[in-house]
């Protein structure tokens, strides 16, 4: 084609040779002057490279068109991607946020925590508690390692959770969450010092590092308190420490979180306890030198432990030092067979898989939906082919179609993320934002987009560009059975991905629940704890005498271990006949006078500790499993030892699950004991009383406990904080299972729509032969029911295997009962029906004429 | 200086485009050639010739605004570039010094 200007200049001096010539010699003339242009520079150019921003723009042009011309199944399509990877998304950026826990320290890869495994004969156990005198020796025996430092998360195993002290300044007391670290803690660890160095910050006897928070909450600013003094109240000690040192406050990714650390050389100086290599009860941690192999040293330290402890060779008892990771060992802080394993790395790899199951489903949705609408477009391609486009062009047009879609997707479920984001946090109890500025993150998009764009668009390019023109411009094109059956088999998957996704939600929520409700063999309710510190110690009973006075309260008691999760166990109980080659591990505990009534213990046999028998201080309570497990004939009266206290077992009490229920019932061995120097007082209120009884204990701890800050905790919340984890999975399986089983909907519902269209003219035909709408419902739903089916056969044992492999990780667990799956089963199958639904009883419903008259 | 190549017809056209000013298109330096030097061209050797300027960056064009004239196809307008300007200069100078060179008398004179 001639070009635009030219063919103007030609009909200008047309009109000019008509005026001077006449019309006969102007049409010679201007034919003449036409072959005359017959020269390459003035024609239009044929090929592709110049006009290929108009060609994209023309695809987008078509995109939006299509996308207004069928709006509800633009909407179906594109709000199914969206969701999917919004989805995605958000999984994808709370597995980064695990992932980066306790990986953010510069020495990460030197840096050790040393865990210790026992061996009693064909036993093996092992846990992070280690002797405080450990990390010392370590660094002076062995040249491997740079630096160490002792930890202590707990001061004392019977007191689990975190630890609170209090700081006094002028009239402020606060409760602070904190502990112990050796002087290497800090050239170790890449906590940021605002004031001090990293090798005087705890190097003072009567030193202590606080963070930022604490700085100013005390003294206004990190300047003001370097160097100031405070007082420390601890257990029964209190006092004077000065701050030697200021860090900035713990960035959400560490796994323990502190706002100050006392000297831990001075803590375990003032304990002869922890002096004793059998003491195991803190942490260690170690930074080897660079290049050092872990596995080399573990070789070295095998028998280190076994010497000073002085076990025999050739004893059936053995314990060895382990070394994780310290970036592993928020992950894989389970331990089987004595190494760490697994543990909340499960979950974040079931979290994974879901993010990219999610996906799949999704970019199987839109590939579902983009080829069964196709259909409509055979004409288009017909066109397009007729014109000239060959199959190259048309792959080329409906991937670049796809990946607009896609893009336009991806830029909306960023948006959706954004705006789900703040929700989602306060779910998981995290801090994530969209970190748009990250290169990588920004990477990961885009590859998303290339991913998502290639798997959801490939399928109805290839098919659409394999129309043949002539059949497409009749509008005959029918799907060949075997795409047909493809388009079949991608619904059987979703179905199958999603019913797998629910039998897992509920088996996860039916276990959470199990556990929460669990009848754990003590009454939890309203029961508020404090620690017993300062001068409750020694004012104990006159405490105890006064609250009960107070209203609102019922009893008060207490107990040396923290009562639902008591952290020390082991083979601490003797007796006679007692079979020296199985060991039994006993809970031990000591409690006063009226924990058994407080606690809602029932006696079975014998009787409760009382003040009227003053030979009680040296009796036992039992629990009814220890009884058993010690096998004596007549338990009650029979003389027992626990540590170096020896008595009669006055009582035999119901069993209750003093640990989580990851843990299988231990026998609890309860004495009596009220002049302990630690443990928990244990409050339970009258019954609607809770706040009388709070303000009443408040008033006669500030009497009895001048100096310290009243700080409780009800039982019930830290039992339930105890399956925080599980309660979290619980709510985020549900969620994503529902977004799941819903975008799976879609793909349905987009699929009998389409089958609908196609199956018109069939089901007008049906009806004037006297069939009935309720025939035709049920002829079209059988086809997608039997998918339905199909899909619950293939889900059903996958999740099977899922589901007992998750309860495996708890003592105490569901059944896996049959009603479970066929309730998975038949909840997808209801969705499926309702989503068909309308669609089937519209085609049943259909007047014949209408659908009958095209022809 | 870089060496001008320009034919003579070339020049022409260019020296039309200079002084046709903005309203130099196909028709107008066509009619402009036939006035001013009497021959009769063909459109398309002047729409040739545009082109190779064009190609060479002596002249430059855009297209103008339609008008229900010529059918509703624009025109495209073509200016001379400062490259073009150069290179007539150049041209004018060198055939000037060339001029000036000739000793009196030996040229014929302009009615022989």
């Amino acid at each position: 084609m001639l070009v635009e200007e030219m063919q103007g200049d030609l009909l200008e001096l047309y009109e000019k040779w008509t005026r001077r010539f006449g019309v006969t010699r102007a049409k010679f003339l201007y034919v003449l002057h036409a072959l005359k242009f017959l020269r390459p520079y003035a024609f239009k150019s044929l090929s592709a490279k110049q006009n290929s921003q108009i060609m994209i723009k023309n695809y987008i042009t078509f995109v939006f068109r299509r996308l207004m011309r069928n709006k509800t199944f633009s909407a179906i399509n594109i709000s199914g991607l969206v969701l999917g990877l919004a989805c995605s998304l958000i999984i994808y950026l709370w597995v980064q946020d695990e992932l980066r826990v306790d990986n953010f320290h510069s020495k990460g890869d030197q840096l050790y925590r040393v865990y210790v495994r026992r061996y009693f004969g064909d036993q093996i156990n092992a846990n992070y508690n280690s002797p405080a005198l450990l990390p010392e020796t370590l660094k002076e025996d062995f040249p491997e390692v740079e630096n160490a430092s002792g930890y202590a998360k707990v001061l004392r195993l019977s007191q689990q959770g975190d630890t609170y002290e209090s700081f006094l300044l002028g009239d402020k007391a606060y409760k602070m969450r904190g502990s112990r670290a050796g002087k290497d803690f800090f050239s170790m660890f890449s906590y940021p010092l605002l004031a001090g160095t990293p090798s005087t910050a705890l190097n003072e006897p009567n030193g202590i590092a606080i963070s930022r928070k604490m700085a100013v909450l005390f003294f206004g600013s990190v300047e003001n308190a370097f160097g100031s003094t405070l007082k420390f109240s601890s257990e029964s000690m209190s006092r004077d420490v000065s701050v030697t040192a200021v860090f900035e406050d713990l960035p959400p990714s560490a796994s323990d979180q502190f706002d100050y650390l006392a000297n831990w050389e001075h803590w375990v100086e003032n304990d002869d306890f922890k002096k004793y290599w059998g003491h195991f009860g803190t942490y260690t941690y170690v930074q080897l030198k660079p290049g050092t192999d872990p596995a080399q040293l573990e070789k070295k330290l095998i028998g280190y432990l076994d010497e000073r402890l002085d076990i025999q060779k050739g004893s059936n008892v053995r314990v060895e030092l382990g070394l994780q990771r310290f970036g592993d060992q928020y992950l894989y802080g389970n331990f089987e067979n004595g190494r760490p394993t697994g543990g909340r790395i499960d979950y974040v790899n079931s979290m994974a898989i879901a993010a990219v199951v999610i996906m799949v489903i999704a970019c199987v949705n839109f590939m579902n939906l983009s080829a069964a609408i196709s259909l409509k477009r055979a004409r288009e391609v017909g066109v397009r082919k007729v014109a000239g486009a060959n199959r190259v062009t048309l792959i080329i047009q409906f991937m670049s179609e796809t990946f607009i879609l896609a893009a336009f997707a991806i830029v909306v479920s960023l948006i959706a993320a954004y705006i789900a984001l703040p929700a989602f946090n306060l779910l998981t109890e995290k801090q994530i934002t969209l970190p748009l500025r990250d290169l990588s993150f920004i990477g990961n998009v885009v590859l998303t987009l290339i991913v998502v764009g290639i798997v959801a668009g490939t399928y109805p390019a290839l098919l659409l560009s394999t129309f043949r023109p002539v059949k497409a411009l009749k509008g005959k094109v029918i799907f060949s059975s075997r795409t047909a059956g493809f388009g079949k088999s991608m619904v059987v998957f979703q179905f199958a991905l999603s019913i797998l996704l629910i039998i897992v939600t509920m088996v996860v929520g039916f276990q959470t629940a199990y556990i929460k409700n669990k009848d754990i063999g003590y009454n939890r309710e309203s029961v508020i704890y404090i620690r017993l510190e300062g001068a409750l110690i020694k004012n104990y009973k006159a405490f105890k005498r006064e609250a009960m006075r107070l209203p609102g309260i019922a009893y008060v008691d207490r107990s040396s271990q923290t009562p639902h999760t008591m952290g020390l166990s082991g083979p601490f109980v003797n007796w006679e006949g007692k079979n020296p080659d199985h060991a039994v591990n006993f809970i031990p505990t000591s409690v006063g006078y009226d924990f058994v009534e407080l606690f809602g213990l029932k006696v079975i046999e014998g009787r409760d500790f009382s003040d009227e028998f003053p030979a009680d201080t040296t009796g036992f309570l039992v629990t009814e499993s220890g009884v058993k497990e010690m096998g004596l004939d007549a338990p009650l009266g029979a003389v027992i030892s626990v540590f170096e206290k020896k008595g009669p077992i006055i009582g035999i009490v119901n069993d209750f699950n003093a640990q989580s229920l990851h843990h299988s019932l231990t026998p609890i061995v309860m004495d009596f004991k009220e002049s302990l120097n630690f443990g928990t007082i244990l409050v339970r209120t009258k019954p609607g009383q809770t706040e009388e009884g709070i303000n009443s204990l408040r008033k006669a701890y500030s009497i009895y406990n001048p100096g310290y800050a009243f700080s409780y905790s009800f039982l019930d919340d830290a039992f339930q904080r105890l399956y925080r984890s599980e309660q979290i999975i619980s709510k985020l399986s549900s969620v994503f299972g529902s977004i799941s089983i819903f975008i799976s909907c879609l793909g349905l519902l987009g699929l009998a729509v389409y089958a609908a269209e196609q199956r018109t003219k069939e089901m007008g035909i049906r009806k004037v032969l006297g069939a009935t709408t309720t025939q035709i419902f049920v002829l079209f739903s059988r086809g997608f029911v039997k998918l339905i089916f199909v899909a619950i056969l293939i889900a059903v044992p996958l999740a099977w295997v899922a589901s007992d492999a998750w309860l495996q990780r708890f003592a105490y667990r569901i059944d896996l009962a049959w009603w479970i799956f066929a309730l998975g089963g038949a909840f997808a199958l209801l969705l499926a029906l309702v989503t068909i639904g309308s669609t089937a009883v519209r085609t049943g419903a259909r007047n014949p004429v209408e659908t009958l008259r095209t022809e | 200086m870089r060496k001008t190549q320009l034919g003579e017809f070339e020049e022409i056209v260019l020296l039309i485009v200079a002084t046709l000013g903005d309203n130099a298109y196909g028709v107008s330096i066509n009619e402009a050639i036939e006035l001013q030097t009497g021959r009769d061209l063909s459109i398309s050797a002047i729409h040739a010739t545009l082109h190779r300027l064009q190609k060479k960056g002596y002249v430059k064009s855009y297209m103008g605004g339609a008008s229900a004239e010529r059918g509703g196809r624009r025109k495209r307008f073509f200016i001379i570039t400062p490259l073009g300007s150069r290179v007539l200069h150049a041209i004018r100078e060198l055939r000037e010094q060339l001029w000036n060179q000739v000793p009196n008398g030996l040229l014929h004179s302009k009615t022989t």
